[in-house]
């Protein structure tokens, strides 16, 4: 279940500034920008291009380094971390969905999802075991040799959310996940990242598509690298059947499609 | 972790195939041509060393030119010029040497530039050889047919080696025939077995040598007897070091206390001759290295070319966890993985044409250890070198530039 009650800031951004180039060709990114999220928040970024969504999802991602301001991670500032660090919040912490996905394409199905787990250092046998156990979850144990080019966007989507989601992270970062989906995929990929959501993570999402933020119970609009409007919808029932407006799709409907999306 | 590196760096490699084969193949040449080269040089030294032995380790050679030895009176240096320049050591020095205390017996190899004949049929590369009864003896040759030559035996008289007499005469049994030196005519009264050692210095071939008397010699330089080398064998083997002494002490009175002369036993001659084969081989491995570096600088390239081409995949892996290291890890054990291959086929390929090789060289060349291991951490070596520089550029990468490459 969501656990927006449970106040814990598993994230926390003081006066966060990005800007990008040199004199006059200044560019500012994100401009003193003031956030907490709260574990287990399911929060959709909106805003125009250009806006600064995809700049703060790096930074919390540990992609990039903010000019000024502070980032907290779990209480900890993200400033003193050296890089071997942060690529270590990266693999423990922090799960990427990419709107293209960013498989690769040399790799079969379950050694992308083994990824994350290599560079752990877990053995081979176990973290095969423990990718395999994942992707039936999402419905795809019979296609884990298959290579990526063998798939449709919606099965490569949610093999890259089980790359997200195989080293238990604490935070879900996703850049327009249904971006280069398809209506009836996207409704599948938001409902996997509402379950994973309902599970207790906590998921932060930028999207273009107003569509997508009822799956969402925090809503962020940035304009010009700050925050314009920050809305929340009204807690959810602790109902797992509870529906969104949108969420038409029985969690049934969801299970039968999984294999031939 | 490093087990994953090599499952990634063999799908890229397979992943293009001919890139990979064409970046490994200058490898492939680079150790090939050092593996080569040292085979040979070292296969050469130890076939001279071998040959010196197989003569006799107690044979003792005095040589025109000088030594330079350090205190323990051990050779240091061998002056090179005087092979070539006239020699100093005469017939008057052969008496003397005969006389020594100790010697059992001492041969002068007076070499004679002339043609060998028989009517028209010119043998070639055979040299003519005068010398004395006593080289029977000093350099262990045997008579296949006939007899060596004695202080009896006429001055037209000559022996000759066995693949001489199949040259000239078609047979071994040469016995009888008439033989052209420099225009005279020589009766053949021996043929010699065959021998499988070279003169030690001096360097011709018994095999293709013709012997006559050191008077006969002395008729081709207008009665001067040019000896370049008195082989010695002493009486009694464990008294050479003193016999060698008792030489040098000889001739030294003789040269009026002017060191032009060398006094050399075998193992000193090994050395010598070691010495010359290091530099050589040192010359040529230096000259083969130029391909390896060339190679080398494939490696680079290709490994720059795959980088540019993979930044992507390094921004994915660097989203997901994956360290710096790692990533230099990935990219430099790919590179070692090309190096490495090359090598080792470039070792194998150095052994299938040194087999090759050893039916016209003469001897076999040798592969030993240390030399595969030589060529082995070369090629390690190499691609480490030019691995570094590429895979520091792929760990260098930032990883939200790398991700927004067009997949």
């Amino acid at each position: 279940m969501a656990k927006e009650g449970s106040q814990e800031p598993v994230i926390q951004l003081q006066r966060l500034t990005k800007l990008f180039g040199h004199g006059d060709a200044t560019t500012v990114a994100l401009d003193n920008l003031d956030l907490v999220i709260q574990k287990g928040e399911f929060v959709a970024i909106m805003g125009p291009s250009g806006c600064g969504k995809t700049t703060l999802l790096n930074l919390l991602g540990l992609l990039d380094t903010p000019t000024h301001g502070e980032y907290l991670l779990d209480g900890k500032s993200a400033e003193d971390l050296s890089e071997r660090q942060r690529a270590k919040v990266r693999r423990n912490q922090i799960g990427f969905i990419f709107q293209s996905f960013n498989l690769l394409n040399r790799m079969n199905i379950i050694e992308n999802v083994t990824l994350p787990l290599t560079y752990k250092g877990m053995r081979r046998m176990k973290r095969l075991t423990k990718a395999s156990e994942l992707l039936k979850t999402f419905g795809l144990q019979e296609r884990e040799y298959y290579m990526p080019n063998q798939m449709s966007g919606g099965q490569l989507q949610r093999v890259a959310i089980a790359r997200a989601l195989v080293n238990n992270p604490s935070i879900i970062l996703a850049d327009e996940p249904t971006g280069n989906l398809d209506t009836k995929s996207s409704e599948i990929i938001m409902k996997e990242l509402s379950e994973i959501h309902q599970q207790g993570n906590t998921i932060i999402m930028v999207t273009h598509n107003p569509d997508l933020t009822v799956w969402a119970d925090r809503i962020i609009h940035m304009v010009d690298g700050r925050i314009d409007r920050d809305s929340k919808y009204p807690q959810l029932p602790e109902d797992e059947n509870a529906k969104r407006p949108l969420n038409h799709y029985s969690r049934s409907t969801v299970r039968t499609t999984k294999g031939n999306s | 972790m490093i087990g994953n590196h090599i499952r990634i760096a063999l799908s890229s490699l397979r992943a293009s195939k001919v890139r990979t084969a064409l970046t490994t193949l200058g490898i492939i040449i680079g150790v090939t041509a050092i593996t080569l080269v040292l085979a040979l040089g070292e296969g050469a030294k130890q076939a001279v060393g071998q040959q010196i032995n197989k003569r006799g380790s107690d044979v003792i050679t005095v040589r025109p030119g000088k030594v330079e030895r350090n205190e323990d009176g051990k050779i240091t240096g061998y002056n090179l010029t005087a092979a070539i320049g006239a020699t100093t050591i005469t017939e008057s020095d052969l008496r003397s040497v005969q006389d020594v205390p100790g010697v059992s017996k001492a041969a002068p190899i007076m070499l004679i530039t002339g043609s060998v004949r028989d009517g028209e049929t010119r043998a070639k590369s055979s040299a003519i050889v005068a010398t004395s009864p006593a080289l029977k003896d000093v350099a262990n040759l045997e008579l296949r047919y006939g007899q060596f030559l004695t202080d009896k035996t006429n001055r037209q008289t000559a022996i000759i080696g066995n693949e001489l007499a199949v040259e000239l005469y078609g047979t071994e049994n040469a016995l009888g025939r008439q033989l052209t030196l420099r225009n005279q005519p020589f009766t053949i009264i021996g043929i010699l077995k065959k021998v499988d050692h070279a003169a030690i210095v001096t360097g011709f071939d018994y095999n293709k040598s013709a012997f006559v008397s050191l008077d006969a010699g002395k008729s081709f330089n207008q009665g001067i007897a040019q000896i370049q080398e008195i082989s010695v064998i002493p009486a009694d083997q464990k008294q050479s070091d003193q016999v060698a002494e008792r030489i040098e002490n000889v001739l030294l009175r003789n040269h009026d206390g002017e060191e032009d002369f060398a006094v050399i036993r075998s193992d000193e001659a090994v050395q010598i001759a070691n010495s010359i084969f290091r530099l050589l081989i040192s010359i040529t491995t230096a000259i083969a290295s130029i391909s390896l570096i060339v190679g080398g600088i494939g490696i680079m390239n290709i490994m720059l070319v795959n980088v540019t081409e993979r930044t992507r995949e390094i921004g994915i892996r660097k989203a997901i966890g994956a360290t710096n290291g790692s990533i230099l890890s990935q990219f430099l054990i790919e590179a070692m993985l090309m190096s490495l291959t090359g090598g080792i086929i470039g070792i194998a390929l150095a052994y299938l044409i040194a087999i090759f090789l050893s039916g016209f060289v003469g001897y076999l060349p040798a592969l030993s250890a240390p030399i595969l291991l030589i060529a082995f951490s070369v090629s390690l070596f190499v691609g480490i070198i030019f691995g570094i520089f590429p895979a520091l550029r792929a760990a260098r990468k930032d990883p939200i530039q790398a991700l927004r490459q067009l997949p």
